[in-house]
């Protein structure tokens, strides 16, 4: 395993922010684009505010996708790592893991792109990831090869001076970290941010470097800035050296599946949250019978997918599974309306709905957070509400028929 | 032949127990830990029921073992109920507390060595990532420390002995395009955590009557777990103390704040829901937006 360098005073041979790419077979996933986005804002404002020129550089690994990298520049990289071997045309997370930490320690490439700080780079001062379930597990394995810490699922970044003690690190000292990245983590509630650094030990007995500061981002979370095809960048090949050991996971076969839960060809989608905690066999089943008289999709928040309830009929129960939730932590969906029941809103659940067309909330509480992101709010309890809603919804379903 | 035995191990975690009677929430929405119970994680359940499977399969040789306070035994237990274990491990030290990621799967790299009498494991499983912290980092952390091939998102497996092969099925979310069913092929030993979605099917006769042997030496087990326990310290598991906890880990939680709310992003209209000419005007929204597009 790479071990960190031992401590210096100045952070000179931490340099640039790295931005791992992800693809399927050579589409570039959306995600590229917004880390690049928040990578450039962040950068830009480093230089200016450091007085210095590092650079983002993105890490693409593929096969025959060289040409794709005039896009990343485009997008806000000032240089792609790219390497190409038909190995590397679909993702597999040994050889990935291995190369992509080759590539964080190369100084070849780094001199490549910045002559200035060439000489004494050693590693990236900071790391991004896709917090997909690809990029989670790669941002896990590269950070234990490069020795270094990684917070995931982030939805917020500042880079700043901080002044801080801390039981280890600083030995109850106070210290000055400089160029620190705040990673700020939504929890699995939704209401509550932790911001979680990567810090240098400076603790006289246990002195160690950890750098690249990284993250998992989450997808759908930051901007990409506009595409400009007049940005200048360069492209940097780097030959990877890949050992026979690291080659013998084997692709045997390989599909695209349609999810079985399929959010994007309905028309309405109705979503539960704990508030139906109050009778949640008898809820569901009211919530089951707006979803077949909408034809709409049945979606769920987090903490529900925790299995909170026990519920004894099968048809009902099976609405409570990791794939129907919606929000970070599942599917981003935009449905023509979006019917919350029982959702309070937290921010995470509606990071996966906000771009909904028309969105109904039911909720007694007028104070939740649901109300700020919903078109109409019925105040009341579901218990009341859904009922009469269906009732009203099939009447109108009878005109139309009568009509046509 | 005991030699050619496959040793599974499997890494558990004690979580708190979501369900609604067991689950404590503060009147903010945030977790009570203090008055929320605790129990073997569910996706800990899922990986424990990948080793039974081994077990059912291969005649595999089970080991569990876990990070944590001594209550963490209960996860043990628990466990070994669903995979009938054949040893358990609690890596439990004071020094280990406040561990990060890397430095918890320093520990379980450790952990992991020591399990069969120190015999290599074939296959590691561990659960998709736990309920309350969701880094899903541990697993494939752990794996790399330990220099296995790791495999994420595993919702099926099998071994060629003879050849020491194995084979999975992953089940991979593309952001934004669809899903990946990939099947792969690599010489053990291997780190599979597995996909929620995994179900162990038994179909011959056979499987299914060491399916029911399986289970009730499993009740007989666990009843007396702690014959199977062996508790570990940072010393006995011998781990650099500068690796683990506190002194090991990168990471440090800087602050936790609540969450502000975001701008107002939409005018809600406010309808009264016992007004029943009111949600009438809602059902006429709903038809319109559903039917015109």
């Amino acid at each position: 395993m790479a071990r960190s360098p031992t401590l210096g005073i100045s952070d000179e041979k931490y340099r640039h922010l790295y931005v791992v790419m992800e693809h399927e077979e050579g589409h570039l996933l959306q995600v590229n684009f917004e880390m690049l986005g928040e990578a450039r804002r962040l950068m830009d404002e480093f230089n200016s505010r450091y007085s210095s020129e590092e650079k983002v550089v993105a890490i693409l690994l593929g096969h025959e996708m060289r040409t794709q990298c005039d896009k990343l520049i485009s997008c806000g990289a000032d240089a792609v790592i790219y390497a190409d071997s038909p190995e590397f045309k679909y993702h597999r997370n040994l050889i990935y893991t291995r190369v992509i930490s080759q590539i964080a320690l190369n100084k070849d490439c780094s001199k490549k792109i910045s002559a200035q700080y060439g000489d004494e780079f050693q590693r990236p001062r900071f790391m991004f990831f896709s917090a997909d379930d690809t990029g989670r597990h790669l941002s896990a394995t590269v950070l234990a090869e490069l020795d270094s810490g990684l917070a995931s699922d982030i939805n917020k970044l500042v880079i700043d001076d901080i002044e801080l003690k801390h039981e280890h690190k600083t030995k109850g000292q106070v210290e000055k970290y400089n160029k620190t990245l705040e990673m700020y983590r939504p929890d699995f509630s939704g209401f509550l941010w932790t911001t979680i650094l990567c810090l240098d030990n400076r603790h006289p007995d246990n002195r160690k470097d950890y750098h690249p500061q990284s993250c998992s981002i989450i997808p759908g979370v930051f901007s990409p800035i506009p595409s400009d095809s007049s940005r200048k960048g360069i492209i940097v090949d780097f030959a990877a050296i890949l050992k026979p050991a690291d080659l013998n996971v084997k692709i045997l076969s390989r599909k695209a599946v349609k999810s079985p839960i399929d959010f994007d060809s309905h028309k309405a989608i109705v979503s539960f949250g704990r508030g139906i905690n109050e009778s949640p066999e008898e809820n569901i089943a009211l919530i089951d019978i707006l979803k077949r008289e909408l034809d709409a999709e049945v979606g769920i928040s987090l903490p529900i997918s925790k299995k909170p309830y026990n519920i004894s009929n099968s048809k009902l129960s099976a609405y409570i599974t990791p794939e129907r939730v919606i929000g970070t932590s599942g599917r981003k969906v935009a449905p023509s309306v979006y019917i919350a029941v029982g959702i309070s809103g937290a921010m995470q659940h509606i990071a996966g709905m906000k771009e909904s067309e028309f969105v109904i909330a039911i909720n007694p509480d007028t104070d939740s957070a649901i109300r700020d992101e919903c078109d109409i709010f019925i105040k009341g309890r579901m218990e009341e509400v859904l009922p009469i809603l269906v009732e009203e919804l099939k009447q109108l379903k009878a005109i139309v028929e009568v009509r046509s | 032949m005991e030699s050619s035995r496959l040793n599974v191990s499997v890494i558990i975690k004690l979580e708190p127990d979501f369900s609604e009677g067991n689950v404590s929430y503060n009147s903010d929405g945030t977790l009570n830990r203090a008055e929320t119970k605790s129990i073997l994680g569910p996706h800990s359940a899922v990986a424990s029921m990948a080793a039974l499977n081994t077990k059912i399969m291969y005649n595999a040789d089970v080991s569990v073992g876990t990070m944590g306070p001594p209550i963490a035994e209960q996860a043990l237990q628990q466990s070994q109920l669903i995979c009938d274990a054949d040893e358990l491990h609690l890596y439990s030290d004071r020094i280990f507390a406040g561990a990060d990621t890397l430095a918890t799967a320093e520990v379980l790299r450790a952990g992991v060595d020591k399990m069969h009498g120190g015999v290599k494991s074939d296959i590691v499983f561990s659960g998709h990532r736990a309920s309350d912290g969701e880094t899903g980092q541990t697993g494939p952390q752990t794996a790399w420390k330990l220099g296995y091939t790791f495999f994420g998102n595993v919702i099926g497996f099998s071994v060629d002995l003879e050849r020491r092969l194995a084979r999975v099925t992953r089940l991979v979310p593309i952001q934004g395009l669809h899903d990946v069913i990939e099947e792969l092929e690599a010489p053990l030993p291997i780190f599979i955590t597995i996909h929620p979605s995994y179900k162990p099917v038994f179909t011959t006769v056979s499987q299914r009557l060491t399916f029911f042997k399986c289970q009730k030496e499993a009740r007989d087990r666990s009843a007396l777990y702690k014959n199977y326990l062996k508790t570990f310290t940072a010393q006995t598991l011998g781990v650099d103390p500068k690796l683990v906890g506190l002194p090991g880990s990168p990471t440090i939680v800087y602050r936790v704040e609540k969450i502000p709310r975001a701008k107002t992003s939409r005018m809600a209209e406010i309808v009264d829901g016992s007004k029943r000419d009111q949600i009438k005007a809602v059902a006429k929204k709903i038809t319109d937006m559903v039917k015109v597009k």
